[in-house]
Order: structure tokens, then C-alpha cells, then sequence
């Protein structure tokens, strides 16, 4: 969880991401930083995130990110 | 028939209202599945059978892909983990080999019908440099209706299909109907299978609600197109008809009206569209939300034609950028170049790769290429420029998130969203380019003024009738910007102050509605994509 907060804080300096309740919604984490995002996770956690796992549910707090990278690194 | 005609609204909507409900319940699909091919046939019908076989080519995709996942879920039961991998490796070719073969069937009518005229113009303007033998031969083909928008239907329900979001319809009906249903064949919205085809054959009767909600939406569809866009058009057409002889202060009021035009028009069809639907308890997805309010021009995309966005985004944006070879990429440009550039590499080509797509689905022509790469342009730039602009608003300790700042931002966009939509009315991209250079050096602001826009195809009367319309829809939209919902407002009223407001839309659409004489029914824009 600490290794994904870093990513986020890095990508978008200056957002309490652990407070955020819908990262997409509010238009933190539009499509250039998922993708961003996706490149930094799949480096770091050793996962590969396809365009199916891109749903607006897996990427809407950081609960449902980590768990998202959980469920891949399973797989 | 368009949609805001009176056959459209009345005899074919009524009628079909009437049949649906008349008809028991599991049968009601029936009805709209019948309702759509002859609303079909009566608008194209030579078109029909495009219609048909695209329909055909993605149900027998769709169940052959069920097939191949099948077999493979029933044969990997009997597999080690590495037999399990290496038969994974043969199904998923299998399948790229099903969508592949579809994909070259549906975009390749797609492609023929709507682009072959603008190849084989320019390949033969090429070749015609060099000799004159072999030239393609030119032919006048018809663009079946609605083709852009029911293609990008049919495979985005492959690419679900393919990816495991949900698996193929036996029902071959429901594919049908998903493809064909009558409100939003011509102009979209951009629908995907597990939105709307499930509603579709639920069959459920139309309640009061429905049936008010969807005609309150009707009628302020039919408010944006007739009392605002209708009057703009002929205004709209003559500046840029002969934009070589108006001047800079013209041509740019010309820009503007257009840009108001096209979005009463799209934003008002799309209520017409939304509406009919809710008739029949069937909710489509919404196309836009008050994109004039964007800050920023990605804000404005995804406020603006919503589900055309979307799609790409989905199938175009995510497969390329998210694709193992620019993965690989990013991760060489983050080692040796910069982590920045790394990480905007992929997004980049993806970006080029949707921006190319939408110019192009919007017409055959350079215009429609230069309108994409244009945006491209603005968001890349707008990337690029992103660090440095950052720090540029922390050593003027300007605060980005200021109310101040977000009006700069707002306005700024509608300049750029002008200029785009000025290039897509412009006859081609050379007019784009005399339209500019007047506007910048031939300004001339006295003809503003001086009675010169009241001889361009409208008077006086038409120009309040706009500006009224216009205040009116910027009210509304502000409303629900602050997140109100007007409609359930109105529906908490007593039936006097209900019945009030339906009354004066009615009354604005009849008693300043462009339509009579002087006045063509105006097609629809987005309906000729």
C-alpha cells in the first residue's frame, strides 16, 4: 500500500489520495494519468494490467487500485 | 423523416407507442424491432441490407468466440499449468483471428462506402503526377444511414465479447435491436451492449412518468433545434458560403453561430433521441453535459459527444497505450531518456491514434483529418507544456485553483472550441486558413455594428429569437452545472405551474420555431457522419 501511495503522490503532487472517495469522478485520474499510473504499477508490483482491467470500479479509490493489483499479482 | 419532423413525433411515434403497448409484453421487443427496420427503410432503403449483414457478421462472431472460450474453458480441466498456458496462447490467437475477420467485414463497408470517393480522388490526383494509365475508377456510392454509428457499436459488442466483459447474445433479435433501435440509428448515442440491450427487450409498459419525462425531453430538443439552431443555419451557411467576401468581424460571428448551431442541434437531438427512448422505459446513455462550461479542451471531450469519446477511449486509447509494445517502449525512454518522457510516450501515439479516428469518422476529407489533428495538437501541447506551466503559476504565486483562474480557463477553451469548430463548417482547410488570416488581418469591427449581419440571411427578429433561446439554455445549464436537477423540480410542482412551463416551451417552439415559409427543414449535422 505504501509503494501505491508513493506512485499516486508522485503522479499528482499534492492530492490526499487515502481521503478520496471517487479518484475518476472528480476527474483526479483522467485517461493520460491511468496510463501513466498503469505503466508506473506494472513496473513496480511486476503485473500486467490489461485494457479489461480498465473499468472506472478498479481505479475509483485506493482501495479498489491495490485490490485490483492484488487480484493480478494472484493470477 | 427526421426526428423533429411531424411524421417523425406524431403518426411513427404514436403509432408505435400504441402498438407496444397493445402488444403483451414478451413480445413488445418485437414491436420496436419492427418499428426500427421500417423506420429504416422509409429514411434509406437501399441502405437496409448493410444494416443486415453487419448485424449478421457480429452475431456469428459473437457466438463463435463463445465457442472457442467453451472449448477452452473444458479443455483446460484436463491440463498441467504449462498445457494450460500454451492452450491459452492458441485461443487468443483463435480469437484475434474472429475479430480480425469481423473487423475487416464491418469497417471495411464502413470504409468503402464512406471513404473509397476520397481515396480513390487523391490516389488518382497522385498518380494522375505520373501517368495517366491505371487511375481507380470513381464511383458514386450511397453512405448507408447511421453506418458510422451502428459500426462502432457492432465492435465495440466484439471487442466486449473478445475481452470477456460479458459473453456473446444467443438471441439474435437482441443484436438486432441493439444495433437497429430506431431513436438512435442516426445519431447515435454510441450505446454499449450491456446499456442498453438488456432494456431493450424488457418490454416494460409505458408508465406516466416515462411517458411525460420523455416528452418534456422531446420538447426541449425540438426548443434548441428549431428555435436556435434552424435560425442560426441560414445565417451560419451564407458567411461561409462566401467567406471571401465578409470580413474578419463576420467571419468570426460566423464561428461562433455555428459553434452554437451545432451544439443546439447535436445536444437538442440527442434530448429528441433520449427522450423517444424514456417512451419506452429505455435509458440510453446521456451524449452531453454542458460542455461549454469545460475548462480545459480534454474537459470540453469528455463533456461533448460523451459516448464517441468514450469509445475511443476504450477500444482505441487504452488497446494502444496499454499494448505490450509500448509498454516496452515507455520502459527504454523512462531508462535512457527521461521518466517524464517515458511516461508520455505511450499516451502520445494513443492520443495521435484517437485523434486520427475521430477526424476521420467525422467525414472523408483533408478537413475532418485536420479538425482531429488539430485537438491532438492542443492536448499534446497542453502534456508537454504541463511541468512548465506549473512552475511558471508558482513563481507568480498564481493560484490555479482560483475562481479568477477558472474563468480564464473556461473562456480560453471556448476560443480554441471556435477555432476547431471553424475549421469543420470551413469548406476546406484552405477557406480554414483565408477565414484566419481575414480574422486577424481584416478584421474590420465596424461591420458589427453597422447593419451588416442583418443582410446574411436572417433580420433582427431572428437574432432576439437566437440570444433568447440562448439565455434560456445557459440558464437551464447553469442550474444543473450547481447539480440541480430542473426536471425533478418541475415534476415537484402543483399541475397549474407544471402545465405552465410545458405551455411556454410548446408556445416558444411553435411561435419561434424556424420552420414555414423561408425555411428548409434543416437536416441534421451529425446525422450525414
Amino acid at each position: 500500500m505504501e509503494e501505491l501511495l508513493t506512485i499516486l503522490e508522485n503522479l499528482k503532487p499534492g492530492v490526499d489520495f487515502a481521503a478520496q472517495t471517487d479518484l475518476i469522478e472528480d476527474h483526479i485520474l483522467d485517461s493520460m494519468s491511468v496510463v501513466m499510473l498503469v505503466g508506473e504499477l506494472n513496473d513496480e508490483f511486476d503485473i500486467e494490467i490489461t485494457p479489461v482491467d480498465v473499468v472506472p470500479e478498479n481505479f475509483k479509490t485506493v482501495d479498489a487500485i491495490y485490490a485490483m493489483i492484488q487480484r493480478l499479482s494472484d493470477d | 423523416m427526421a426526428y423533429s419532423s411531424i411524421v417523425y413525433l406524431l403518426p411513427f411515434l404514436g403509432a408505435v407507442l400504441l402498438l407496444y403497448n397493445g402488444m403483451p409484453k414478451k413480445y413488445r421487443w418485437c414491436v420496436l424491432l419492427l418499428a426500427s427496420y421500417v423506420f429504416y427503410w422509409l429514411n434509406s432503403p437501399s441502405t437496409l441490407v448493410f444494416l443486415l449483414l453487419a448485424t449478421a457478421a457480429v452475431y456469428f462472431a459473437g457466438i463463435f468466440l463463445n465457442k472457442i472460450q467453451d472449448g477452452f474453458e473444458l479443455s483446460k480441466k484436463a491440463l498441467d499449468k504449462e498445457g494450460k498456458k500454451k492452450l491459452r496462447g492458441v485461443v487468443g490467437w483463435q480469437k484475434k483471428a474472429v475479430c480480425a475477420c469481423t473487423f475487416l467485414f464491418v469497417f471495411g463497408l464502413l470504409a468503402f462506402l464512406k471513404y473509397y470517393p476520397f481515396f480513390s480522388e487523391n490516389i488518382n490526383h497522385f498518380l494522375g503526377l505520373f501517368t495517366e494509365k491505371h487511375m481507380l475508377p470513381q464511383l458514386k456510392l450511397i453512405q448507408p444511414l447511421g453506418i458510422s454509428y451502428y459500426t462502432l457499436q457492432a465492435a465495440g459488442y466484439i471487442i466486449d465479447v473478445y475481452r470477456g466483459k460479458y459473453r456473446a447474445d444467443k438471441h439474435i433479435g437482441k443484436v438486432a435491436l441493439f444495433l437497429s433501435f430506431f431513436p438512435q440509428i442516426v445519431e447515435g448515442p454510441i450505446a454499449r451492449f450491456d446499456q442498453t440491450a438488456g432494456q431493450l427487450m424488457e418490454g416494460n409498459r409505458t408508465t406516466y412518468k416515462n411517458l411525460t419525462w420523455g416528452a418534456q425531453l422531446i420538447l426541449w430538443g425540438l426548443f434548441k433545434k428549431m428555435v436556435v439552431a434552424d435560425r442560426a443555419n441560414p445565417f451560419v451557411a451564407e458567411v461561409f458560403g462566401n467567406y471571401t467576401e465578409n470580413s474578419g468581424a463576420v467571419l468570426l460571428m460566423g464561428g461562433i453561430l455555428f459553434t452554437v448551431q451545432i451544439y443546439m442541434e447535436f445536444s437538442g437531438c440527442m434530448d429528441i433521441v433520449i427522450g423517444s427512448a424514456q417512451l419506452f422505459g429505455v435509458d440510453l446513455p446521456k451524449n452531453f453535459a454542458r460542455p461549454f462550461f469545460a475548462d480545459s479542451v480534454n474537459d470540453f471531450w469528455r463533456r461533448w459527444h460523451i459516448t464517441l469519446g468514450a469509445w475511443l477511449r476504450d477500444y482505441v486509447f487504452y488497446s494502444v497505450s496499454l499494448s505490450k509494445g509500448f509498454g516496452k517502449l515507455s520502459k527504454k525512454a523512462k531508462e535512457k531518456l527521461s521518466p517524464f518522457l517515458g511516461a508520455l510516450i505511450p499516451s502520445a501515439a494513443a492520443l495521435f491514434c484517437v485523434w486520427f479516428c475521430n477526424g476521420i469518422w467525422h467525414g472523408a476529407g483533408w478537413k475532418y483529418l485536420a479538425y482531429g489533428m488539430y485537438y491532438y495538437l492542443i492536448m499534446l501541447l497542453g502534456m508537454l507544456l504541463e511541468p512548465l506551466f506549473a512552475k511558471t503559476a508558482a513563481c507568480v504565486h498564481l493560484n490555479r485553483d482560483s475562481g479568477g483562474f477558472h474563468v480564464v480557463r473556461v473562456l480560453r477553451t471556448c476560443v480554441l472550441v471556435v477555432g476547431g469548430m471553424t475549421l469543420f463548417r470551413a469548406e476546406s482547410v484552405g477557406a480554414f486558413g483565408e477565414i484566419m488570416l481575414r480574422i486577424f488581418t481584416d478584421f474590420a469591427p465596424g461591420s458589427i455594428v453597422d447593419g451588416t449581419l442583418l443582410h446574411l440571411g436572417i433580420d433582427g427578429w431572428d437574432f432576439i429569437a437566437i440570444a433568447g433561446g440562448c439565455i434560456v439554455v445557459l440558464i437551464v445549464s447553469m442550474i444543473q452545472e450547481k447539480g440541480y436537477s430542473l426536471r425533478e423540480t418541475v415534476a415537484g410542482q402543483n399541475i397549474v405551474l407544471r402545465w405552465a412551463v410545458y405551455f411556454a416551451l410548446i408556445f416558444a417552439v411553435v411561435i419561434f420555431g424556424a420552420y414555414g415559409p423561408g425555411y428548409d427543414q434543416v437536416a441534421f449535422i451529425y446525422g450525414q457522419f
